[in-house]
């Protein structure tokens, strides 16, 4: 490409005014939703699919003795009866450590394990089959709190221990910070296990092509993690595996980790094996208790400060209960850890994170990875600080918050100003302290109702840093109509990130945004371009977006020059035309600039790319910049709180991110809200509960998700934006983040309505009634 | 035997007596908009409109719906003539995940039809029966809103 090209593409980039990006366009798959026509993967089901379902362990550890499946062969409608001993390649299902078989050799680790595969005619004939399957069982001791797992004497879960990472940050001399404080408090704070709850469940569907090719669509956020285990599993030739993902009704980080390799590979398995189309689903139970959970977290801060509220000393515990597999513990504690102080300028930090497995069911990838439990106690303690010192929460954040200049807890220097614009402004539209002073008017009627309004502030190390190789790869393609094709691995499950990437593409190519088609992902058409998870769509996929709409432009700007008679750093494209700057008489349509390039052979079919630069940071003291940039937030909640049942119900939410750009205004809004109200149910009544390993909260019945009566009625929004170092355009990520603070936020707000900090998550009525029990001002009618 | 007629066209279908409505809508008839999400009626995804009200059609069997008028997603617009709901979910970016978006849409035009779509507080509880974990649920009363409108 030639410098020229890129040097007028930075001034594009650098333009103060955009024709489609920041601006309210739709969707561009939103039509097809709202007409139904979007194909997700049962709708593929008809009366020739076989089906295939999994016999699972109702221990949560336990040696397998023997295994029998002759009754089950003898029901009517089983064709399949499939073990570890028929997978024809490696028994490995683990999405990223190969700890995880696919079907369960001789133990099993946890409830719901998978043991063997029953395939069968139709739905009721799996279920018949998976009835009749015999299994006997040696239970073996098993360990489900990570403290006591981490004890020499506890059942070792995996060869190695059951130690799966310990994340270290050493900052400065945190002894000394606490010595020189002049108060120190201690708290402990405890999160549940949760769901991620999409509410498309897992599954895949899998036939053999005519010319041999196993292909399977499925649900899911990583085809290529799921097409490398599926040629692993069946040991068949990579070119003879083909993954495609169909719409996908949610992902929430579930479908982008175990789970969706199981089912695939079932289904796989079952077509490979029958040579007919397979379905392999789950029921709402057996998905809730297979897919991996949010983890569960025990978090000890100790905080020194000033009597005049600066931070001097931090330190953290913190305790990750994974499930029996690593999955993402060992990444979940990394970022929970180097979060650990919020987003606070801290001199000395001292904090050690473990990863522990235990025979719980799966945990693993979930929206916020570890950020929302890490807030939730940096963000109490916070607030429990500024009650001991008496000042206002607001007050005490920003006398640390980050600043441009501040060291984080890794002393990772901040650059920019977006935490401050974020308290700022959401101080100001909560009108933070009228309301607050307006609460206390009310709670001092000592009514059955009292009010509370709360902060808490975030600080988001951006996509995947020292959790992966951070690229993606975006394919454009250009026909004769001029429409433009974009397809890439990445994958849209519900945020609109693919709809920023056609933004970008429509900006810089002066197209409407509805003149840009999303393929879907596919593994025989596009390069891996890594995982669609850790809220990297936008800012990395956005960058080879970019990189491939400026290719285009690199082959279509010649022509377009030697058509209008200037020069190509004097080409303008917009509005479906190019023009020249400064005399819009002369334009060609982009549709004819693109039939012209077509007719004189040229191949307007590009790839562009983008790699984010490698972060450092060093293991033994946790100093350096794990991530390339950071997103910001503030989040004011208020509450009202109802001292006879102990509910909590959120009136109101003031959220303000530092999104760095905004290229989706309508996304975002979207994503702002839903993660709100996601995060609401996470701090108010989501609670995956196991009792002694074994899951009690399986269905709908056993376990909430916010209904539409239980949101907030209003949450006013805004963004501001600090552009980002190296997210397209300068955007930072935004899709996992409006989860992370409800949790610590609504706490706040009912300890200002309540005067007592709950420690423990969720906030639910049992929980509140016995503090205000203990308060003495739970209602007496 | 059952007489039903679904979008407007009649059909006359052998049910099993175990036979649900979200089955024979889906898989016999081949209107693949109405989901399901638990089978139990709690998530709402199987909403249809029966005889012009939401059912979860999950719960309802087959047999229940005989001289039934059944109206799904694929019955109410098209991509020339939306649905005053369907062009409202577009211009509020009410769709994330898009999975409950046939349902939430029924449910909107169900309550545009009732004259139910006057305020927020109303059209919420409109959609209790329905969950949508992208959490889009104030996103789907502006659309309604917007759409009894007329903007």
């Amino acid at each position: 490409m030639d410098e020229e090209t890129i040097r007028r593409f930075e001034e594009i980039l650098k333009a103060r005014e955009f024709y489609v990006v920041g601006k309210k366009v739709a969707r561009v798959d939103a039509l097809d939703a709202i007409l139904g026509r979007p194909i997700y993967t049962s709708d593929l089901l008809s009366d020739r699919v076989l089906w295939v379902r999994a016999v699972r362990s109702p221990h949560p550890h336990a040696l397998i003795r023997s295994i029998d499946s002759s009754a089950t062969r003898a029901v009517r409608g089983v064709v399949d009866v499939i073990t570890h001993r028929e997978i024809p390649g490696v028994n490995d299902a683990g999405s990223l450590t190969s700890d995880r078989p696919l079907l369960a050799v001789d133990r099993v680790r946890h409830y719901g394990e998978a043991v063997a595969l029953v395939v069968g005619e139709d739905e009721v004939a799996v279920d018949e089959g998976v009835a009749a399957f015999r299994v006997e069982y040696d239970p073996l001791p098993a360990v489900f709190d990570p403290v006591e797992a981490l004890k020499p004497e506890a059942p070792k879960i995996q060869e190695e221990g059951n130690l799966i990472n310990h994340v270290k940050i050493r900052k400065g001399n945190v002894e000394e910070g606490f010595a020189s404080s002049d108060v120190v408090i201690r708290n402990e704070f405890r999160t549940p296990f949760m769901d991620g709850m999409p509410m498309e469940i897992e599954v895949a569907y899998a036939y053999l092509e005519p010319d041999g090719t196993l292909t399977c669509i499925a649900s899911m956020q990583n085809p290529f993690d799921v097409y490398n285990k599926v040629v692993r599993i069946l040991r068949l030739p990579p070119e003879r595996v083909r993954v495609v993902q169909a719409a996908t009704g949610g992902g929430f980080g579930p479908k982008s980790d175990e789970s969706p390799i199981d089912v695939a590979a079932y289904a796989a398995l079952a077509a490979y094996r029958n040579r007919r189309p397979v379905i392999a689903t789950f029921t709402r139970e057996e998905a809730m208790a297979v897919q991996t959970k949010r983890h569960s977290f025990r978090i000890v801060n100790e905080t020194g400060a000033t009597s005049d509220g600066r931070l001097l000393a931090w330190r953290s515990t913190l305790y990750l209960t994974n499930g029996p597999y690593y999955s993402k513990g060992h990444l979940v504690i990394q970022r929970a850890t180097f979060h650990c102080t919020g987003p606070y300028e801290v001199p000395n930090v001292w904090a050690d994170g473990y990863a522990v497995l235990t025979n719980n069911t799966l945990a693993g990838s979930t929206r916020g990875f570890g950020a929302p439990e890490a807030h939730f106690a940096a963000e109490v303690q916070m607030d429990i600080l500024a009650k001991k010192l008496g000042m206002d929460p607001l007050e005490l954040r920003l006398k640390n918050v980050l600043r441009p200049g501040s060291l984080t807890a890794t002393s990772q220097r901040i650059d920019d100003n977006g935490l401050v614009m974020c308290v700022e402004a959401a101080a100001r539209l909560s009108r933070w302290s009228e309301r607050r002073q307006e609460c206390e008017r009310f709670n001092r009627l000592n009514g059955r109702y009292r009010r509370g309004i709360g902060i808490a502030l975030l600080y988001h190390g951006n996509t995947l840093g020292p959790e992966g190789e951070d690229f993606a790869v975006v394919h454009l393609s250009v026909d004769q109509s001029g429409k433009v094709r974009l397809q890439t691995g990445l994958t849209e499950y519900g945020t609109g990130a693919l709809t920023s990437l056609a933004i970008l593409v429509a900006e810089v190519l002066g197209i409407d945004v509805r003149d840009v088609e999303l393929l879907r992902p596919d593994t025989r058409a596009v390069r891996n371009s890594g995982p669609t998870v850790a809220s990297r769509t936008t800012v990395i996929g956005g960058r080879a977006a970019l990189d491939a709409a400026r290719k285009l432009r690199s082959i279509l700007d010649p022509l377009a020059a030697e058509a209008l008679g200037c020069r190509t750093d004097e080409l303008v494209y917009k509005d479906g035309k190019v023009m020249v700057a400064g005399d819009t008489t002369r334009s060609i349509a982009f549709r004819e600039l693109v039939r012209r390039a077509i007719g004189m052979g040229l191949d307007l079919r590009v790839e562009g790319y983008y790699k984010a630069p490698e972060t450092k940071w060093d293991r033994e003291t946790g100093q350096g910049a794990p991530y390339n940039q950071y997103t910001f937030g503030a989040l004011v909640s208020e509450v009202e709180v109802d001292t006879l049942t102990g509910m909590v119900r959120v009136l109101r939410m003031t959220a303000v991110y530092d999104v760095g750009k905004a290229i989706n205004p309508l996304g975002l809004r979207a994503v702002i809200e839903g993660g709100s109200i996601m995060g609401m149910g996470h701090a108010l009544f989501e609670e995956f509960v196991h009792v002694d390993g074994v899951p009690v909260t399986l269905g709908f019945q056993g376990y909430s998700i916010p209904a539409s009566s239980e949101a907030p009625l209003e949450i006013v929004q805004q963004v501001v934006e600090s552009e980002g170092k190296i997210g397209a355009l300068g955007a930072k990520a935004m899709g996992e983040i409006p989860v992370v603070l409800p949790m610590a936020s609504i706490a706040n707000a009912v300890a200002h309505a309540i005067g007592y900090h709950i420690k423990e998550t969720p906030l639910k009525p049992s929980r509140v009634l016995e503090a205000l029990e203990e308060l003495g001002i739970a209602y007496r009618p | 035997m059952v007489n039903l007629k679904v979008n407007g066209r009649p059909y006359t279908l052998d049910v099993a007596e175990n036979e649900r409505l979200v089955d024979v809508i889906r898989y016999r008839l081949g209107f693949m908009g109405a989901k399901e999400g638990c089978g139990e009626g709690y998530c709402g995804l199987c909403i249809v409109l029966m005889n012009g009200r939401p059912v979860h059609s999950c719960l309802v069997p087959a047999w229940r719906a005989d001289g039934a008028e059944i109206i799904t997603v694929e019955g109410i617009g098209s991509e020339s003539s939306l649905h005053p709901v369907q062009r409202a979910f577009v211009d509020e970016g009410a769709v994330q995940c898009g999975f409950c978006i046939p349902a939430a849409v029924l449910i909107g035009k169900w309550m545009l039809d009732k004259g139910l779509a006057k305020d927020r507080e109303t059209i919420r509880w409109a959609y209790k029966g329905l969950l949508c974990r992208c959490g889009s649920y104030i996103r789907f009363e502006e659309s309604v809103l917007r759409a009894a409108r007329g903007d």
